[in-house]
């Protein structure tokens, strides 16, 4: 036995009757005990006419750190595009390339299933994202199903599809500009006197799609920005993949 | 019935999270955490919190999995180049 096993072994032996006495002290499964749900969905329906009470939660009750979240989100992705592009310039990463490295040979039946699932995940993007105030999903899982119905092209199609598709430009614009509609839209109540980010639109019927008010736009931007975001990521990390026009990279 | 189906998903996310870790080649190593992804996926989703299964299944599933193997594949074909 290694002496690095040894170790764990004995540690793990000395924290044995702590484990055991936290394990016999936790609440049963499955029992709530924070006061905040049921709060969240008592009051929730009747004050924001919204019944997916994630989205409420998320968009405005505690909207401020779904802002922090979003704008964290957009700078881990802008450090890893400053990261990668950096290492291989400016120029080179503005045209695509003629060709991306040969990795595998396509199967016919890796086509065919990419093709047809494609649209099919896009749509359930939108579907999602859409329907942020009325059921489970909304801006980020939609944005993210947005994205990678999108690079389901480059699994069935291949490096020269995608990027006649994937302008790295209009995805930055994209990306920003949602981050941007997010943090203007809780601007908007301000002009009217009120707290930034108070829900001050017309909330409309509950389980309706246009319900939730002032949701509703950051919903909107979120989805944006995840979905430009991710789409800008796959980008970058594709781009390692392509072949230089007639240079070796050493 | 879901107290069954509750403990299948337990047993079934320890299995997926130790093949992640007893998992030595890369590549392989990828799916399992793709397959690992699926598993809680289906967890979240029986312990009522779909919005995090959403989450789980786009990012633990698609996302992290593909920018592992595309990281994978720059690697394999530098690698063969020098």
């Amino acid at each position: 036995m290694r002496p690095r096993l040894v170790i764990a072994a004995l540690g793990g032996l000395g924290l044995l009757p702590a484990i055991w006495k936290i394990a016999l002290a936790m609440p049963a499964f499955g029992e709530p005990t924070g006061a905040y749900g049921p709060v969240v969905n008592r009051l929730g329906p009747p004050l924001r006419h919204v019944s997916n009470m994630v989205g409420a939660v998320n968009f405005d009750f505690r909207g401020l750190d779904t802002l922090g979240e979003e704008l964290m989100l957009v700078a881990a992705v802008t450090g890893t595009v400053l990261l990668l592009r950096g290492i291989r310039g400016e120029d080179l990463s503005a045209r695509p390339a003629t060709a991306g490295l040969p990795v595998v040979k396509r199967a016919e039946s890796t086509i065919l299933v990419s093709r047809l699932l494609g649209p099919l995940v896009l749509l359930f993007g939108f579907y999602m994202a859409m329907h942020g105030m009325t059921t489970p999903g909304g801006g980020f899982q939609g944005g993210v199903a947005l994205a990678s119905g999108l690079l389901l092209l480059y699994v069935g199609d291949g490096y020269r599809a995608w990027r006649t598709l994937m302008r790295s430009p209009l995805l930055a614009a994209v990306e920003g500009g949602g981050a941007l509609l997010f943090a203007l839209a809780g601007f908007l109540p301000m002009v009217d006197g009120k707290a930034y980010m108070e829900n001050v639109l017309p909330l409309g019927n509950i389980r309706d799609v246009f319900s939730g008010g002032l949701m509703l736009v950051e919903n909107g931007g979120v989805a944006l920005a995840v979905a430009g975001g991710f789409a800008m990521l796959f980008l970058e990390f594709l781009e390692e993949t392509r072949a230089i026009d007639g240079e070796d990279r050493g | 019935m879901s107290g069954v189906l509750l403990g299948v998903l337990f047993v079934l996310a320890a299995v997926a999270g130790t093949a992640v870790v007893l998992t030595r080649d890369p590549r392989r190593q990828v799916f399992a955490m793709a397959a690992n992804g699926l598993v809680l996926t289906l967890l979240f989703f029986v312990l009522q919190a779909p919005d995090v299964a959403l989450s789980e299944l786009a990012v633990g599933t698609a996302a992290t999995p593909l920018l592992f193997l595309v990281t994978l594949a720059i690697l394999r074909v530098s690698g063969s180049r020098k």
